[in-house]
């Protein structure tokens, strides 16, 4: 047993117990000095990952392979980014406590136990450990009514979806007695010897796994707890989890059930569709940035679904240059979300936004570039996320979900394209508090990520394919 | 015979449980259903030779975790009748969905087929001298150390999030801090006056000490344990109506 | 590896510069930038050297793959021949002497400058891309490159409103001659299959006689795309009814000016024409429309050249005048002699810039130049600078000018054609103009009696050093160029020097020509220059009421002058205000009614469904809970009834 695979999650994750001792003996003040700890873990933690061999281990319950170096290297920055964009954030709102890096970093183990699984006790075991982190996380503003409430709602809907994937992987169990990856997908090797009660277990899987995602029509919490959570803790939400879930949805479909895409496929579609439709409408009428950002990762997820229900390598490399715009581009936003504070208030109004261009001009331009990015306007790289997954669907013929696609993101580019009129042509409000460095420099990089990316996609789309094509291999 | 008897015996049983715990009045006799239900589904686990199972659920689940949820419900002031208020509101939309989904999956059972694999694993005879303890053992710290030591996880942080959101200095709770008795000389806390004969007893100036100070001791920088500590409520979002 | 250096140390530098230059400081930012500016510098014109004398093979030096998508490969790679080398040689070292000057002129502003100096190296960056492109594509991003610094530095000031408004109309009137230049590269790509420079010059035989028909008539596709580039480079090298924007670009500092309205961007149309020189040659139509273009623009700014008072503006009209002359040599297909003109051009040219902005440096910032005078003994070094700066554009032997100018003039007439004739008589009229303007400048601005007012005069002081050193090799520069390489780069071995990069189409022999002309051909231009310089002295030296009097005897000719042709009043009227009302009625039909009145289409449907979407979402759990179990009965149900 190469019990080494799994060497980067011990680390991570004796650190993350390192860390909590110092942070309960520190008792003051240690929630700096943790944070600090933390993105050190994450950086040596990121080392491992692109240093140590793949293969698969622990009796085929543990996997390494390029796509889980790929996901592993995403989920560890947007863990990072967003614990970056926690530090300022977290003092003045006075949630500033050394648990809260603890529990983003149990979370990421969670995580990247979640890509790496090759069986389906791996994947809901670590899949709880990152939701009970999250569920902890989103209800983290104790005293504020709409965190605690953020956090019960997550923690309940929650509950139940992985009570849905729980009874689905229990069905795939029982008709087929293995929940290992490899075996399932020998078994599975034609259509034919997959009995309807395992194919309901699989749409159950998927209906648990969409929940994560915050797929439409198992998005409702989305909204809520976007909103009622700490700024910070909606940025991690909205970064890493959505990354380690899409890849837990991808390597799910492509490995044990890959051979069973025509009976799946419509039911990606499905979602699919209504994640789009809804992320495009829903988000026009939204007057909170927090939630019409909700929406617009619902539309997101919608998109990148499309690559999964073309089921072939060159649409999962699609997903997974989705992934990588993405978690880039919606880190960036938050760290301008972030950033909006007024007088010590953390504010998030559209209307706060009025005129930002000039009182603040450099925070204007990076929230303009991320909201084009993000409504899809070339060069930007959030265009070439879209033009991927949309390449991939037309060349298997799935017209329908292109041409949806195009549409929705049409619509969508109103509400996108509406904050930057707000910033730019409507009369300046009150300037917004002088932001702290840290934000500038998490929204420069991304934004730098963001209107560069069309230079040099080669290596990251090669990447990404290498990585696909690792789930078919 | 007998085991079969008595599997549908607890079955039926357990189901009849489950739906009074939902449905009945007082949340009390809920939880004292949910501890029969507890007990049936052990009963089955004793049937299928999962003694340690059975055991396990009976300690924990209505050793600590019933118990605990009856103290919760006997303890604390919660208004069910209001929590139940929607139930009429959702009760056929419940139906409804409840009805189909159970159509859909007994529609998934009429074609039963299980793989092959599955019912190998099924018959496969249980090894003869290990029990059920030992077998457990065996695989927990071998095979599945990995998911073993991942669930071990899982629940510290579930312990964490308890501490988290709920364990806070209170203000009210006062500790003794020696350093501050050592400190205090008599001239803050004692003094003395002549009093006129026959003039009575200025009951303010005798019944406070000059130096009170509840505030200081709470804030004392002597006891900095204030992770746990009391936040203005307003500081994290403008309020804000949905 | 020389000439990667070359290319991107001012990367290097601007990156350092912008990124970090808030936290190390104005200072080490400064200091990085020139550094980076100071390798390139050097290496430029040693990989040049290297290459024409060195014989250091011509090639292309490939760097990554950029976008691979279908037939359609495209990598970044470094061009190396001597076409390119020549320009990374000049643009480096005509740079990194405006970023030394940008030091001391700078040294006085109230914003952080190390933004400046990121720009300016970055400015430059996007410049050596351009000139290096080993395809259309990255030509096109260095194109889009310097636009965007240009826009940034033009803006640098960004509170104040003309600076901005500059800024704006230099991007909108650059993205026409964009739009153009991008469905050229896009039709380029639809004939040969790529828009790489080797493959698209080794196929130029195969599609000679291909056709558009296009509104009943037919163009060849050579013509058709040639013009199209030429309208891009007409945007950017500000050539006649695309120029408007570059007067207005004065408004940046001046060493922007220097180095991006005189010695660096702007040429890029005239190398891109050169560059795509064999397919110019195959497109004799818009090889006659460079040329009448080329011509009227000469004749046309300089004419306003003659009655601007702005000091800076003189110089900008007089940048858009010899770029004309450019384009008219490579009209008639004297590439070298156009190209030669612009390396002189870009010494002299950012000469007089930096002379300039030393002017104004020492006039507390003032640039009317009636309100100068008198200057010459308070700041020497410029002025003598500013003569040799003056000799040159002027065309006066031994200067730099005279030997480009007259090339280019004597290759007009050369082509023994009507369009070479007539670029010769404009660019005759031009020459005469620009002595005028030039020592109109000098007149004005450093001698008679100072105008200026008392303070002004008073605190004028020769610049620092780190300001007139850049001026005193910039002046050798344009004193010296000329004589020193007119022999190799356009002499009878003209074709050794540029090696295959410039190519003539078969049976044009202006080059030959050009040194077979009766003899007053040859003395015409410099007795025209001469004559300008002889009417400024008539007119600002022994006679100062006559330009007085002569103004208001023709006034309207005056104001026509003065007011640039009407061209900004006539966009103004033509472009402007109905895109204006346009946006306007659209603005209202579409908020108004569409928004705020009943609607109907597809915005409805949007926001009903908006609404509709909104309302389940009450907040409450159980109905988000049985919305969950909903979707999951549909998609059972979907997968029962069609899996």
């Amino acid at each position: 047993m190469n019990w080494a695979l799994a060497l980067p999650e011990i680390v991570l994750a004796a650190c993350g117990l390192l860390i909590l001792v110092i942070g309960v003996l520190r008792k003051s003040d240690s929630a700096q000095l943790c944070s600090m700890l933390t993105l050190g873990a994450f950086l040596v933690t990121g080392l491992l990952v692109l240093t140590r061999p793949g293969g698969i281990g622990y009796y085929g319950q543990f996997t390494v392979d390029s796509f889980a170096v790929l996901t592993k290297l995403l989920i560890l920055i947007g863990a990072a980014l967003s614990l970056m964009l926690s530090f300022d954030y977290n003092d003045r709102q006075g949630i500033a406590r050394f648990e809260y890096p603890v529990l983003i970093l149990f979370a990421t183990v969670g995580m990247m136990g979640m890509v790496s699984a090759s069986s389906l006790m791996t994947l809901y075991v670590a899949l709880e450990l990152q939701s009970l982190a999250l569920y902890v996380l989103a209800a983290f503003a104790r005293d504020e009514l709409r965190s605690s409430e953020a956090g019960l709602k997550y923690f309940v809907l929650g509950a139940l979806a992985s009570g849905l994937l729980l009874y689905g992987i229990s069905l795939v169990y029982g008709f087929s007695g293995t929940m290992d990856f490899g075996v399932l997908a020998h078994a599975l090797g034609s259509p034919a010897q997959a009995s309807a009660g395992l194919i309901v277990g699989v749409v159950f899987v998927i209906v648990g796994l969409a929940f994560k995602i915050s797929a439409a029509p198992f998005h409702m919490w989305t909204p809520d707890v976007y909103e009622g959570s700490p700024t910070s803790v909606t940025v991690f939400l909205a970064t890493a989890p959505k990354v380690a879930a899409m890849a837990l949805l991808l390597r799910v479909m492509a490995e044990p059930f890959g051979h069973l895409l025509a009976s799946w496929q419509l039911v990606i579609e499905v979602v699919s569709i209504a994640s789009m439709v809804l992320g495009a409408l829903a988000a026009i009428g939204q007057t909170n940035v927090k939630r019409l950002m909700a929406y617009s990762s619902i539309g997101h997820m919608g998109y990148a679904l499309i690559g999964l229900a073309v089921g072939t390598p060159l649409g999962m490399r699609g997903v997974l240059v989705y992934l990588i715009v993405y978690i880039f581009m919606s880190a960036g936003t938050w760290a301008c979300i972030i950033a909006m504070r007024r007088q010590g208030l953390a504010v998030e109004k559209i209307e706060d936004l009025s005129g930002l261009a000039r009182t603040d001009p450099g925070l204007a331009l990076a929230f303009a570039i991320f909201m084009f990015s993000m409504a899809g306007i070339p060069p930007l790289s959030g265009f070439f996320g879209k033009l991927y997954v949309f390449l991939a669907a037309v060349q298997s013929g799935l017209w329908t979900l292109a041409i949806i696609g195009v549409l929705t993101s049409v619509v969508g580019s109103y509400y996108y394209l509406r904050i930057v009129k707000v910033m730019y042509f409507d009369a300046p409000g009150p300037a917004l508090d002088r932001r702290p460095s840290m934000l500038g420099f998490v929204a420069a990089v991304t934004g730098v990520f963001t209107l560069f990316f069309f230079l040099f996609p080669g290596p990251l789309v090669a990447a990404a394919g290498t990585a696909a094509s690792a789930l078919f291999g | 015979m007998a085991p079969t008897f008595f599997f549908y015996l607890f079955s039926v049983v357990l189901v009849l449980c489950a739906a009074m715990v939902v449905s009945s009045r007082n949340p009390v006799h809920s939880v004292l259903f949910l501890i029969g239900a507890f007990f049936n589904a052990a009963g089955l686990f004793l049937i299928a030779g999962a003694e340690f199972l059975a055991f396990i659920l009976v300690i924990v689940y209505v050793g600590a975790v019933a118990v605990l949820f009856l103290f919760v419900v006997m303890m604390l002031d919660v208004d069910f009748e209001q929590l139940r208020s929607g139930l009429q509101r959702y009760l056929p939309v419940g139906i409804a969905v409840g009805v189909l989904l159970l159509a859909e999956l007994v529609s998934v059972l009429v074609g039963w087929h299980v793989h092959p694999a599955a019912t190998a694993v099924r018959f496969a005879p249980a090894p003869a001298g290990v029990s059920n303890t030992v077998a457990l053992g065996e695989l927990v710290y071998t095979k599945y150390i990995l998911l073993f030591q991942a669930a071990g996880l899982v629940l510290l942080v579930a312990m964490i999030g308890a501490i988290v959101l709920t364990l806070r200095d209170r203000r009210s709770s006062r500790h003794q801090r020696i350093a501050v008795q050592n400190a205090r000389v008599p001239g803050e806390t004692v003094e003395l006056r002549t009093m006129a004969l026959g003039g009575g007893v200025p009951v303010a100036d005798i019944l406070r000490p000059r130096l009170t100070q509840p505030d200081a001791i709470d804030d004392d920088p002597l006891e900095p344990t204030h992770h746990g500590g009391h936040h203005p409520a307003d500081a994290h979002h403008a309020p804000e109506g949905r | 590896m020389i000439y990667m250096l070359a290319v991107f140390a001012p990367l290097a530098g601007a990156l350092v510069a912008g990124l970090l230059g808030r936290w190390i400081g104005d200072r080490a930012a400064m200091a990085a930038s020139v550094l980076g500016m100071a390798v390139a510098a050097v290496c430029g014109p040693l990989a040049w050297a290297m290459l024409e004398w060195g014989g250091a093979p011509a090639g292309t030096i490939r760097i990554a793959t950029w976008i691979q998508a279908g037939s359609f490969h495209v990598h970044w790679a470094l061009r190396y021949d001597a076409l390119s080398a020549v320009m990374v040689a000049m643009v480096g070292f005509v740079s990194m002497l405006i970023h030394v000057y940008s030091v001391g002129y700078m040294a006085h502003d109230s914003y952080r400058r190390y933004r400046f100096f990121a720009y300016l190296s970055l400015f430059t960056f996007a410049m050596l891309m351009l000139v290096t492109a080993n395809n259309l594509l990255q030509l096109f991003f260095g194109w889009e490159g310097v636009g965007l610094c240009s826009y940034l530095l033009i803006g640098y000031w960004y509170d104040r409103p003309a600076a901005c408004a500059a800024a704006i109309k230099a991007f909108v009137v650059n993205r026409i001659g964009d739009l153009a230049f991008a469905i050229g590269v896009a039709m380029l790509f639809l004939t040969f299959g790529s828009i790489g420079f080797t493959t698209i010059f080794a196929h130029l035989a195969q599609h000679q006689t291909e056709r558009y028909h296009i509104l009943g008539g037919s163009i060849r596709v050579y013509e058709l795309i040639a013009i199209l580039l030429f309208i891009g480079a007409m945007g950017k090298s500000a050539q006649l009814f695309l120029h408007v924007w570059l007067p207005d670009a004065m408004e940046g500092p001046t060493p922007v000016s220097a180095l991006i309205h005189a010695a660096t961007m702007v040429t890029a149309g005239v190398f891109l024409v050169a560059r795509m020189s064999p397919l110019f040659d195959q497109a004799p139509a818009a090889m006659t429309l460079v040329a009448v273009i080329g011509g009227s623009t000469a004749f046309f700014a300089a004419t306003i050249g003659c009655v601007q008072n702005d000091i800076k503006r003189v110089i900008a009209y007089s940048t858009c005048s010899q770029l004309g002359y450019m384009f008219l040599g490579e009209g008639v297909g004297a590439y070298p002699a156009s190209i030669f003109h612009l390396l002189t051009h870009a010494f002299f040219k950012a000469l007089l810039f930096l002379c300039a902005g030393s002017v104004i440096h020492a006039m507390s910032d003032e640039q009317d130049m009636r309100k100068m005078g008198g200057l010459w003994r308070k700041i020497p070094i410029t002025y003598v600078t500013m003569w040799a700066g003056s000799l040159a554009l002027g065309g006066v032997f031994p200067f730099a000018g005279y030997y480009s100018k007259d090339a280019i003039l004597e290759a007009a007439l050369a082509a023994h054609s009507a369009v070479g004739d007539y670029g010769f008589v404009m660019g005759i009229l031009a020459a005469v103009m620009t002595g005028f303007y030039s020592w109109r400048l000098l007149l004005m601005t450093f001698h008679g009696k100072p105008r200026g007012d008392h303070h002004a005069m008073a605190h004028a002081h020769e610049s620092p050093w780190v300001m007139t050193v850049p001026l005193m090799v910039l002046a050798v520069g344009a004193l010296s160029a000329g004589f020193l390489l007119h022999g190799i780069v356009i002499g009878p071995h003209w074709q050794y020097f540029w090696r295959g990069t410039l190519v003539l189409a078969p049976g044009n022999q202006v080059m030959t020509a050009m040194d077979q002309l009766p003899g007053w051909a040859y003395v015409v231009p410099s007795i025209a220059g001469l004559l300008g310089i002889a009417i400024a002295y008539w007119f600002y030296w022994w006679n100062p009421m006559l330009p007085v009097r002569l103004a208001s005897q023709f006034r309207p000719l005056y104001l026509f002058l003065l007011n640039k042709w009407y061209f900004d009043e006539l966009y103004d009227a033509l472009f402007v205000r109905p895109a204006f009302a346009l946006g306007k009625l659209l603005w209202q039909t579409g908020d108004e009614t569409i928004i705020d009145g009943v609607p109907n289409g597809l915005a409805d449907l949007a926001v009903d469904g908006s609404r509709g979407a909104v309302k389940i979402q009450t907040g409450s759990i159980a109905v988000y809970a049985f919305t969950m179990l909903i979707g999951l009965v549909v998609l059972v149900g979907i997968f029962l009834i069609w899996g």
